[in-house]
């Protein structure tokens, strides 16, 4: 009966059988991949578009006399692939092309179609002979280089690169401590004292900023403090008379000026004085 | 419309084998041309038009290439060429080493993709670089043309086994 009938009614040979295996085999795991490789591109397209978003930038004096840069980054996903280990790397340079400072921030998983948001902060040391010294002082464009870094639908770690110039506003920009005439009032002597900068930085400045003078072999001839309420983007010009000890000459010595507020103390670079 | 048939090219059927005329159905050689170069239309389209069109596409846009034109060129061609040949091939015993060699080319091509799997795409007008590695997607797909030498290798072993056997199955009467 075998015999009579049609041999392609036959179960084929086992080498043909595996053979047929192993080439639908090849075949799906190709259609797999190139579906797969469709949505990854679409997703991806989406996720491009919507790029990453900082949002409540700030910049403000902390107590150990350092600027602290802080804000943070939204990052939404609408695509069908987790986002993992997505982290932010940030580095700081000033005009000049010093070092000022880094930060990291993250990682974190973005789930497929999930948003998120995580804080960042970057503590810029801006006491008197750091680098970050003239920021106080000066205002300048600083250069912001940025890498992220990702692996995204499972199977491609991907990064980005770019630079950035950040104006940045200084505090006390332009900052002027002229003293004027010294003039004898009794035993002592009295000079006039004007301070005078501008505040070009985001944050209104409340506190007193001392000033002492000082000769030209550093004794301090006299000091006095000038209050500060002094809002963004505004000049700040006033003169105090400032008591100087008796037989001492701020003739080339130096001025120097400390911020006290919002919890901080900063020490502004120092003026050289005629 | 029925092929012509032909027994061309084709070892002498094995007398072993019941009702062996009637087993299958083998297309000329000239219907089996005729079907391969109307097939080889959508194959340079998918491995050589799209690639091209897509690459030329970039680097007119100022976009660094993953991979150079040619080298995508050279290889679309080449698999096109030897995918018409064993189709053309299928009912003889050169069947399975042209699957091998068809295979073969593949995997030097995805080597050749593998060893420059990372990305760097300098957007244009811009200081940003996208950086994005491929590699695992290439080692992936390697499994595709590697399945595919292993079939055209059983194959082989298949017809110096039985030089006929595998006839019936894939023309059947």
């Amino acid at each position: 009966m075998a015999a009579l009938l049609p041999l392609v009614h036959r179960t084929p040979p086992r080498l043909y059988r595996w053979s047929r295996r192993l080439r639908r085999l090849s075949l799906l795991v190709f259609v797999v991949v190139i579906i797969f490789l469709g949505t990854v591109a679409y997703s991806a397209v989406r996720l491009v578009q919507s790029s990453p978003q900082s949002s409540g930038y700030s910049a403000g004096f902390a107590a150990n006399g350092t600027m602290v840069v802080s804000g943070s980054v939204s990052l939404s996903n609408p695509g069908f692939y987790p986002l993992d280990g997505f982290e932010l790397n940030l580095r700081i340079l000033n005009s000049s092309g010093t070092y000022l400072g880094a930060l990291l921030a993250g990682p974190v998983d973005v789930s497929a179609g999930g948003a998120t948001s995580f804080p960042f902060s970057l503590s810029l040391p801006v006491s008197t002979g750091s680098a970050a010294e003239s920021l106080l002082v000066t205002d300048q464009y600083l250069s912001v280089g940025i890498w992220g870094n990702a692996t995204y639908a499972y199977l491609f770690p991907a990064s980005v690169h770019f630079t950035q110039n950040k104006s940045w506003g200084a505090p006390f920009a332009l900052l002027r401590i002229t003293p004027g005439t010294p003039t004898s009032q009794g035993a002592s002597v009295v000079v006039p004292v004007t301070l005078s900068f501008s505040n070009d930085a985001s944050f209104t400045e409340v506190g007193s900023l001392a000033v002492g003078l000082y000769g030209s072999n550093g004794i301090e001839c006299g000091a006095s403090a000038f209050s500060l309420n002094v809002p963004s983007r505004t000049l700040f010009d006033q003169t105090q008379s400032i008591a100087l000890a008796a037989g001492c000459s701020v003739a080339g010595g130096y001025a120097q000026a400390t911020f006290t507020g919002s919890g901080a103390t900063i020490t502004l670079p120092r003026e050289a004085l005629p | 419309m029925s092929a012509p048939v032909s027994s061309f090219s084709l070892p002498p059927p094995v007398s072993s084998l019941p009702h062996a005329a009637e087993a299958y159905h083998i297309p000329s050689l000239g219907y089996r041309i005729v079907v391969a170069t109307l097939r080889l239309v959508p194959l340079i389209v998918v491995l050589v038009g799209i690639p091209v069109a897509a690459l030329t596409y970039l680097q007119s846009r100022s976009i660094t290439l993953p991979v150079s034109i040619n080298t995508v060129l050279v290889y679309g061609v080449l698999l096109c060429a030897m995918s018409t040949a064993r189709y053309i091939l299928r009912p003889t015993r050169a069947y399975g080493p042209v699957s091998m060699a068809t295979a073969a080319v593949t995997i030097v091509f995805f080597l050749t993709l593998l060893v420059q799997s990372t990305y760097h795409l300098g957007v244009p007008q811009s200081t940003a670089v996208i950086s994005v590695t491929y590699t695992d997607l290439i080692e992936i797909l390697l499994v595709v043309p590697v399945l595919a030498l292993v079939a055209g290798l059983v194959t082989t072993i298949e017809d110096l086994r039985s030089p006929t056997e595998r006839l019936q199955f894939d023309f059947p009467p």
